[in-house]
């Protein structure tokens, strides 16, 4: 490849006498009407729903038409379309399907533009005046929501630093993480707004969860990005909101919590259903998965340790600073964070990686053991 | 004339309603779920499935029992929570924070959430809004118990 443009067109004369000679003589090549592509009719399944990805899914252009090793693409040229000579060679970094394919990632992304809202207009925000929380519970939930804004910027980054590394035969794929990036911008926003409208500004950023955080940008292999975010960050998050939704102070913020909660569970859909897919249709790749698990799960347990977290989350759950508001804010927040862990070995499991659910092989899983006793102890349910 | 919960009347009701108010539907985007809807009273309970699809609700039945492989989740909870989570929202015009599915299926002591799939139970998540304002429909409806 050239220096950005393979040619200087400005001096190139053959170029330019060709540009005038259409001008003046209105010929035309029309070579591109010949392209070998297949003609095809697509088919509205459901009138209701529109025309879908999975209704364009035909011969040629289909998902089925993807090789798992695509090796003639590697121009920006849409799937399906004839690729002449001269396309630049775009180096993408991941052009192997099962390292980034997910059963129903075209539904995904469906479901991800009929359902994006507006947390300008969506929320409302105007039931928020005259509402003055106490000075703990204030400024709990802003450490909450500045702890949030800060995951949901990273949120934002990961995936979008992986899109130009994909494959444009993987068009799903990328409409889904593109998806997705939107999602987390506007997370990003709502959080933001609502630190900000508890009129107690933001709080602190925390180094545990920004040690946390960068791990999920730095991953060596898209499938190891999906598993730390989509599965293990994005798991621990969807039960984070929950939480949050049912300790929510008013309703305005339900409502945040229960819009947040609806994209990350889709996000963690995909990756459930991608990290099936790596391993049944990768097996070498396994292990390597594990190696990134042990690290994803020692990074979100110290993460969902961050002080910045708990703390604001016991003072929440308790609802003050007293010492029977903090005794009821750890029992709560301990309940949460056995949660988070009993669902991440219960979704590990259903992708087919049981073996985890073992003090053999994850330490993760000796700390659930260890911390389920606890709990049984204190007569902590969860 | 009020509308006795539970039965597939009421279901019915909501369905109607949820088809006249389609601008807001569809503004909660794509719905496509199965789930039960149990409810005790006296040991015994009746059950029900709702099929949710793009934006309505196609059907609701009732069953016998309900066969957790076959649907995503299943909310159940006795007739009292339900009645309780009910009143609320027609008092309020929707469901209080003290009301709404979330918070009354948190900690499973009032509402009971259970799913054969981590990923059915996803669902519940994924849908959340829509489900929720489904629910806050029986604002507008007169309900007996
Ligand atoms: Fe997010
Ligand atoms: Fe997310």
């Amino acid at each position: 490849m050239g220096y950005l443009a393979t040619t200087n067109f400005f001096e190139d004369r053959e170029f330019v006498d060709k540009w005038l000679y259409t001008i003046r003589t209105g010929e035309l090549d029309l070579s591109w009407m010949k392209a070998g592509t297949e003609k095809v009719r697509p088919h509205v399944e459901n009138p209701r729903r529109g025309l879908i990805y999975r209704d364009i899914n035909l011969g040629s252009y289909g998902v089925e038409a993807i090789p798992e090793k695509v090796r003639l693409n590697r121009s920006f040229a849409p799937r399906g379309a004839e690729i002449p000579e001269g396309v630049p060679d775009a180096q993408p970094w991941v052009s192997r399907k099962s390292e980034l394919w997910a059963h129903n990632t075209d539904g995904y992304y469906e479901e991800a533009v009929t359902r994006q809202w507006n947390a300008t207009t969506d929320i409302p925000w105007d039931r928020l005046e005259g509402v003055e929380l106490p000075e703990a519970a204030g400024k709990a939930l802003s450490q909450l929501m500045t702890f949030l804004t800060e995951v949901e910027m990273i949120a934002t980054d990961t995936p979008a630093t992986w899109l130009p590394r994909l494959n444009p035969d993987f068009i799903e794929v990328k409409a889904f993480i593109a998806a997705q990036v939107m999602d987390e911008a506007r997370h990003t926003e709502v959080f933001r707004k609502r630190a900000l409208t508890t009129g107690f500004g933001l709080m602190k950023a925390s180094p545990m969860n920004e040690m946390a955080l960068k791990h999920l940008r730095d991953a060596d292999s898209f499938s190891e990005m999906s598993v730390a975010l989509h599965l293990v960050a994005e798991g621990n998050v969807l039960t984070l909101f929950r939480f949050s939704e049912y300790l929510s102070p008013t309703d305005v913020d339900k409502k945040i919590f229960r819009l947040v909660m609806q994209d990350e569970a889709r996000h963690v859909g995909y990756g459930m259903q991608h990290f099936k897919w790596v391993l049944e249709h990768f097996p070498q790749k396994r292990e390597i998965l594990h190696g990134h698990l042990d690290e994803a799960e020692n990074i979100s347990f110290a993460g969902g340790a961050a002080t910045e977290l708990t703390e604001s989350f016991i003072v929440l759950a308790g609802g003050g600073l007293k010492r029977e508001n903090i005794e009821k804010g750890v029992r709560i927040t301990t309940a949460f964070q056995l949660k988070q862990m009993q669902e991440h070995f219960e979704r590990l499991e259903k992708c087919g990686m049981p073996e985890r659910s073992s003090v053999d092989r994850s330490k993760l899983w000796a700390m659930f053991e260890m911390g389920k006793a606890a709990a049984a102890e204190a007569g902590i349910r969860f | 004339m009020a509308i006795r919960f539970p039965s597939t009347d009421y279901f019915n009701s909501l369905k109607k309603l949820m088809e006249a108010d389609q601008a807001r539907f569809r503004r909660l985007g794509f719905i496509d779920t199965t789930f039960g809807v149990s409810v005790t009273h006296n040991e015994t309970s009746r059950d029900f499935v709702l099929t949710f699809e793009v934006f309505e609700l196609k059907e609701v039945r009732e069953v016998e029992k309900i066969d957790i492989a076959q649907v995503d989740f299943v909310i159940a909870g006795d007739a009292a929570v339900w009645r309780d989570m009910l009143e609320n929202i027609r008092r309020n015009g929707e469901a209080d924070a003290q009301h709404d599915l979330n918070t009354l299926a948190h900690f499973g002591e009032a509402l009971k959430v259970s799913y054969a799939e981590p990923e059915g139970h996803d669902k519940l998540y994924r849908f959340m809004e829509s489900i929720q304002e489904f629910f806050d429909l029986t604002s507008q409806i007169e309900v007996g118990f």
